[in-house]
């Protein structure tokens, strides 16, 4: 039977004109690939992959209807009608793989700057934005009209340039819900006030674009079911939003979201630390409600998840956005019974999400190819090498995939008895299990790939020259390192009585040392890692402080969309955070704290000082190996944290990049 | 002043050739390229400053090896070649110096676009994005000193009268010369000049006769290890056989915004630090002092007493492109003011924005954005409604155009809201736009009527009108009991204009809440505690002032907020404003309390003053605040093309 255990998963389902395959959706989302607000090569050559690789139905990015709308640098520019080229050429390459694809056109309203427009922000109303918090215009009816006629000029030209179907985003970031919504619409004109007024532009959109593009193509609209902000919408309205939406008949589904992605965004692209599922009551109240098809989102990462959701009758189709980034494959995995294949995403939010607020177009964490699909594809080698890869941590395993792909004779040799390197301790704290992911879905590629993983093998220069390699690639990785002031690490029996214990963080994940009573945790790194451990003893019941020399501790929390659930979960705990503050010296105990903006410093005890500090690469057998190899035909190579500790994403992409080109 | 006092337009010798002033265009970072070429763009933007009379334009640094690639959008000299030609041809063409700069920025660059390992001199990341960067091994040296000479050959082959070298804030030069980020056991660090003297060595190899410039951080405000303006005479004076002139300068990973900063640091703090480095090189090579030098006078006065040989102005430029040739002309006043807030000129920014000026949106924008001088065909009468910033620059440019214009205005002076905010503390520079502006519509032979209120059946039918009215309160997001007393913070600020700034409120301590994070409540909330008061700033985010970062005031205004004693309340809303106190929500526990205050001063968002609009038909254009309150950035814009669109209009 096709799909297999995917039943529900892999059976066609008609959305208007269109029919879609499977109910495997690779749903809209920012990709900063655009060129001078053209689309681009690197946007066909992305939504291709996803149709080759078994996606039932692709849904590009927004496109700008309106020239005030340009709230990030990369925007498609759906109005200038220069785009129709890049849409042709999209189109073509995703259709060549017989898989309907739709574009979804948007205003994104007050949500926005005037940076790149210059021109005044157009909204319901003079309401800030949280994030942007530039006053908009509240836009007058000729205002609305230009805008209303500017969705149905694009829908056109969509539909010249061969889109299947157009989306419209009313939803997280968009001026149809910023009128929908009491938190954004003050208007006291036909546009405010009742629900009727306020979805006024939602029902004016919609019959403009319908009235453009005929009934050959499917409209779909999409639909925020909770801000999740003070006033805002919630459930019961969008439902009947919904349902005047269906009754007026122009519409052929209903795609769904959460929250505003300028206020509450660590909801729309939930890490791992938001349980799966989390946004399933909005399909689920929708469909109950409606009878077009409604699509679901929100972290679904296996074909098994999303099956049950679709058995369960929560959604007719699910929007699996990350893990097709994470693997493009992911459909085609599923439907022929190989899902263990698949790379399953780990919802870290790195690389994808943390890339698209930096305004850099998206990639991915463990999947380097994910935002290099237009750059060609290294030719196999003609002499196949001996490779020989020391370490088997995120670096290594990709280095090892990578030649073994290129051709290459590829063997791994750990230290440890396991493979994962420091992703193995990370993945060890309270949840963040899913980054564990990571290496699981490494070590099976590399096996599939036929590298030979040998763990518990201590490598030296003279192991190395007894392996006889054509190419060595070192990726041994980081050795925790001390500040100057901190006293030399602690013995295997622990602190002597009264003695303050200074300790490194991997020393608790990996349980070499279990502090117990008044903690500081020291956070230079500015990431998970000072949190997490602070978390796991504050849930051993330890009295933990975190002090940190930047203004917020762990700063890189915000960019994985991790800040808000942190700051909750760290409140509930008791965590203290203290921030502005270095650690000047260590005296008879106590920490001597500089608090930086005012120049005070004070002594601050504790039981236990926990390190998360930058480490040390352990770079002494690259050295070794190149004086040995220096000027002979084997090829010495290093990845990873042994050149510098960063983090996994460094790690994956070094380790792909060396491990293609030997 | 007279045109004979003015040393800045005496010509300065550099080795053989001139530079027909001592006014230098400093480089800085742009974003006006897209890829890592210099853009069409860049080309107009320096030749605006050229024409303007800029004696010496040093063109965007170029980074000199692939493994620097510190912001999307920043040059690559090998990608330069064409760019610097062109460039070379245009400063020539109006009789300027052209000179590349050519840099690395080592640790502190970035991977986010090579996706590949920073290099530095030793494993110290950088203090705010914590990326460890890799030690760099000795070819990786010779890579880099290859890459400088290659570069500077490359500039020369192009034309170029010569590069300048980067040793400044953001640099590996520099990264290598400082305890900070040096601290290697081989032989670039027992010897910390070593690299650089190997950079040299290449650049003057690869110069040929060309001018090789050296911009030098002097002082990196870090004692403890950085370089301090001792140690950096006697690098200045090792390093200066190999150099034509030095730019001095100041700033390091831990003090980068000093370079630039803004209207707190008062022009002239580099001056001593200029003249002690000029004298440890004895006169052997011209130096440049740097550092806020926005008037014609300030640069006089670092010129005299042998402080320094040449001036850069660089943001004084990018506000009057003509800056040189007014001052040639006799006509100093009509240089309009940089106004020191590095809102929109400072550009390290991962949203990439393009360079652009609050008084001069057109900088940056010389190829888009439509020339406001000229004169138009058909001169007519023009109303414009209000005297605040949006309305004197609409006012001056149709007046430039030949339109008869007066502004009326209900106040009884000139400059709206930007006379308010300019007694914020350190931005009383703000205030020079308005005073430029106001004298330039009257020079323009403007009528201005000010303590007159318009009313609608004045703006008659066939009237060129344009309202630009400004804001009004906004509404609060609050609950306010009726013995409560809340204040906008323009009326603070506007009470402080009088010196009652203090006496306004009621005694006791007083709490900011500042939704916004930008640069109005801080600069109330240091006004207040340079008064003594008791303060407490409420914000809805993890730190204060998060819209600062841009401008490079963030830390800063941090420290000093901290070190006036101004408690922060973070992560919190105003829920109610009572008699005695604020009641004060957490955003993430929910948890409220309150802060015994005798007043709350809210800094939140305004609206749009849209009375007379309203009244008179919502048909009249408008600018500014009155369309939507935002800042002097806008408000000039829009006024400037209001009067542009005055033309269009039948």
């Amino acid at each position: 039977m096709p799909g297999g255990q995917y039943r529900y998963l892999f059976s066609p389902l008609q959305l208007g004109p269109v029919t879609v395959a499977n109910r495997i959706v690779f749903a809209a989302h920012l990709t900063n690939y655009a060129e001078h607000g053209m689309p681009s090569e690197q946007h066909a050559a992305y939504y291709a992959a996803r149709a080759a690789g078994g996606a039932g139905l692709i849904i590009t990015e927004e496109h700008s209807v309106h020239p005030t709308d340009w709230p990030y640098e990369k925007m498609i520019h759906g109005f200038r009608p220069e785009v129709l080229p890049g849409y042709q050429r999209i189109t073509e390459v995703v259709h060549a793989h017989g898989v309907p694809i739709f574009a979804q056109i948007n205003h994104n309203g007050g949500q926005a700057s005037s940076m790149y427009t210059r021109l005044p922000v157009w909204g319901p109303s003079p309401v800030a934005d949280p994030l942007f918090r530039e006053v908009p215009k509240a836009i007058d009816h000729l205002e609305i009209a230009e805008m209303v006629a500017g969705y149905a000029d694009v829908a056109a030209r969509c539909k010249e340039g061969g889109f299947d179907g157009i989306e419209l985003q009313c939803s997280h970031s968009s001026i149809v819900r910023g009128f929908l919504s009491r938190a954004t619409n003050t208007r006291t004109d036909e546009y405010g006030g009742s629900l009727e007024n306020r979805a006024r532009l939602l029902h004016g959109i919609v019959a403009a674009v319908r009235e453009a593009i005929g009934r050959d193509l499917a409209l779909g609209v999409r639909l925020c079911g909770d801000e999740l902000i003070e006033h805002g919408i919630t459930i019961d309205e969008t439902v009947e939003v919904a349902q005047a939406v269906e009754e007026r008949g122009l519409v052929d589904y209903i795609n769904t979201s959460i929250g505003v992605a300028t206020a509450s965004l660590f909801m729309i692209e939930a890490s791992m630390h938001i349980p799966p599922e989390y946004a399933m009551f909005i399909p689920s109240a929708l469909r109950k409600a409606v009878d077009l098809p409604v699509v679901g989102v929100g972290r679904f990462k296996d074909p098994l998840q999303a099956e049950r959701a679709l058995a369960q009758g929560h959604a007719d189709l699910i929007g699996i956005v990350r893990g097709q980034i994470a693997d493009a494959e992911f459909g085609a995995k599923a439907r022929s019974g190989n899902h263990h294949d698949i790379r399953l995403c780990l919802s870290c939010n790195q690389e994808c999400v943390g890339r698209m607020g930096l305004n850099r177009w998206l990639g991915c964490i463990e999947n380097p190819v994910t935002g290099r699909e237009a750059q060609p594809v290294a030719l196999r080698p003609s002499a196949p090498k001996r490779v020989l890869v020391v370490g088997a941590g995120p670096a290594g395993l990709q280095a090892g995939i990578a030649a073994a792909r290129a051709g290459h004779q590829v063997t791994i040799q750990e230290r440890a008895e396991e493979a994962g390197g420091q992703v193995r301790w990370a993945a060890r704290v309270p949840n963040r299990a899913e980054f564990g992911d990571l290496v699981r879905n490494q070590v099976h590629e590399a096996a599939a790939v036929g590298v030979e993983l040998q763990l518990g093998i201590e490598v030296t220069a003279a192991s190395v020259e007894a392996f006889a390699p054509d190419a060595v690639v070192v990726a041994t990785g980081s050795v925790p390192a001390r500040p100057w002031w901190a006293p030399p690490p602690l013995g295997g029996g622990g602190p002597a009585p009264g003695e303050t214990a200074v300790i490194d963080a991997t020393d608790v994940v990996t349980g070499r040392f279990a502090p117990q009573g008044r903690v500081i945790v020291i956070d230079e790194v500015g990431f998970h890692q000072a949190t997490s451990v602070a978390e796991l003893l504050a849930d051993r019941g330890c009295s933990v402080e975190i002090l940190s020399p930047a203004m917020v501790v762990g700063q890189d929390l915000g960019i994985t969309l991790d800040m808000e659930n942190w700051w909750l979960r760290a409140s509930s705990k008791g965590i203290d955070q203290i921030p502005d503050s270095v650690i000047v010296g260590m005296d008879g105990g106590a920490l001597q704290v500089l608090h930086h903006p005012t120049g005070v410093t004070t002594p601050k005890t504790a039981d236990w000082v926990v390190l998360a500090v930058p480490g040390s690469p352990a770079d002494e057998l690259y050295f070794q190996l190149k004086a040995r190899y220096g000027g002979t035909a084997v090829t010495v190579e290093r990845i990873g944290d042994c050149v510098a500790p960063r983090r996994a994403h460094a790690a994956v992409i070094e380790g792909n990049r060396v491990g293609a080109s030997l | 002043m007279k045109l004979d006092d003015v040393r800045l337009l005496e010509p300065l010798p550099l080795r053989d050739r001139e530079a027909r002033n001592r006014v230098l265009f400093g480089p800085h970072e742009t974003n006006l390229g897209w890829d890592r070429s210099l853009s069409e763009r860049h080309l107009a933007y320096y030749e605006r400053r050229a024409a303007g009379g800029a004696g010496v334009i040093v063109a965007e640094e170029a980074s000199v090896h692939e493994s620097d690639w510190p912001y999307e959008r920043c040059p690559l000299a090998s990608e330069c070649g064409p760019g610097w030609r062109r460039l070379a041809q245009v400063a020539h063409r109006h009789g300027a110096l052209a000179l590349a700069a050519i840099g690395h920025t080592g640790g502190q660059g970035s991977s986010a676009y090579s996706q590949r390992p920073l290099w530095a001199p030793s494993g110290v990341p950088e203090v705010n994005t914590r990326e460890m960067p890799k030690v760099m091994e000795p070819e990786d040296i010779d890579a880099v000193v290859r890459g400088f000479g290659e570069a500077a050959e490359s500039a020369m082959r192009a034309g170029q009268d010569g590069v300048e070298i980067n040793a400044g804030q953001n640099s590996v030069v520099r990264q290598f010369l400082s305890g900070l980020t040096n601290q290697r056991g081989d032989a670039y660090g027992t010897d910390r000049l070593r690299f650089a003297r190997e950079v040299l060595h290449a650049v003057r190899a690869g110069a040929g006769g060309g001018l090789v410039g050296l911009r030098l951080s002097c002082d990196e405000l870090a004692p403890w290890a950085g370089i301090v303006p001792d140690a950096a005479a006697e690098i200045a004076a090792q390093l200066v056989p190999w150099v034509d002139y030095l730019v001095v300068v100041r700033g390091g990973i831990f003090s980068v915004q000093a370079t630039r900063p803004d209207g707190h640091d008062a022009p002239g703090f580099n001056f001593d630090l200029t003249a002690q480095i000029r004298a440890a090189v004895a006169g052997r090579v011209p130096v440049f002092a740097q550092g806020s030098i926005i008037e014609v006078r300030q640069a006089e006065w670092a010129l005299g007493d042998d402080r320094c040989d040449g001036v850069e102005m660089t943001r004084a430029q990018i506000a009057d492109p003509d800056l040189v040739n007014k001052a040639a002309a006799g006509q100093t006043e009509r240089i309009r003011p940089c106004i020191l807030c590095n809102q929109t000129c400072k550009v390290r920014d991962a949203r990439n924005p393009l360079v652009t000026c609050v008084v001069e949106p057109g900088a940056g924008y010389e190829t888009t954005e439509p020339d406001p001088s000229g004169v138009a065909r058909h001169p007519v009468e023009l109303t414009v409604v209000g005297a605040g910033v949006a309305g004197l620059e609409c006012a001056r440019v149709a007046a430039g155009r030949g339109h008869r214009v007066t502004v009326i205005d209900r106040a009884t002076e000139t400059g709206g809201m930007v006379r308010v905010a300019a007694q914020g503390s350190g931005r009383h520079q703000l205030a020079a736009i308005a005073d430029w502006l106001t004298t330039e519509c009257d020079r323009l032979g403007v009528t201005v009527e000010l303590d007159r209120e318009v009313t609608p059946t004045e703006l008659g039918d066939d009237e060129h009108v344009v309202l630009a009215t400004g804001s009004q309160p906004g509404v609060p997001t609050y609950e306010i009991s009726d013995d409560a007393v809340v204040i906008g913070a323009d009326e603070v600020l506007a009470a402080a204009r009088t010196g009652t700034g203090v006496e306004s409120l009621p005694p006791g301590p007083v709490v900011i809440w500042d939704p916004i994070g930008g640069p109005i409540a801080a600069s109330v909330a240091e006004l207040l505690a340079a008064d003594g008061l008791d303060v407490t700033l409420v914000t809805p985010d993890l730190i204060v002032g998060t819209l600062l970062s841009r401008s490079g005031d963030l830390a800063p205004v941090n420290t000093r907020l901290a070190a006036a004693g101004v408690t922060f309340v973070k992560r919190a809303v105003v829920r109610e404003a009572r008699a005695v106190g604020v009641v004060v929500e957490d955003r993430f526990t929910g948890e409220q309390r309150e802060l015994k205050t005798a007043a709350l001063i809210d800094a939140g968002p305004r609206l749009p003053d849209e009375e007379l609009w309203v009244a008179a038909g919502r048909r009249h254009p408008r600018a500014g605040d009155a369309v939507a309150p935002r800042t002097i950035y806008e408000a000039v814009l829009e006024g400037r093309r209001a009067a542009l669109a005055v033309e269009g209009e039948r």
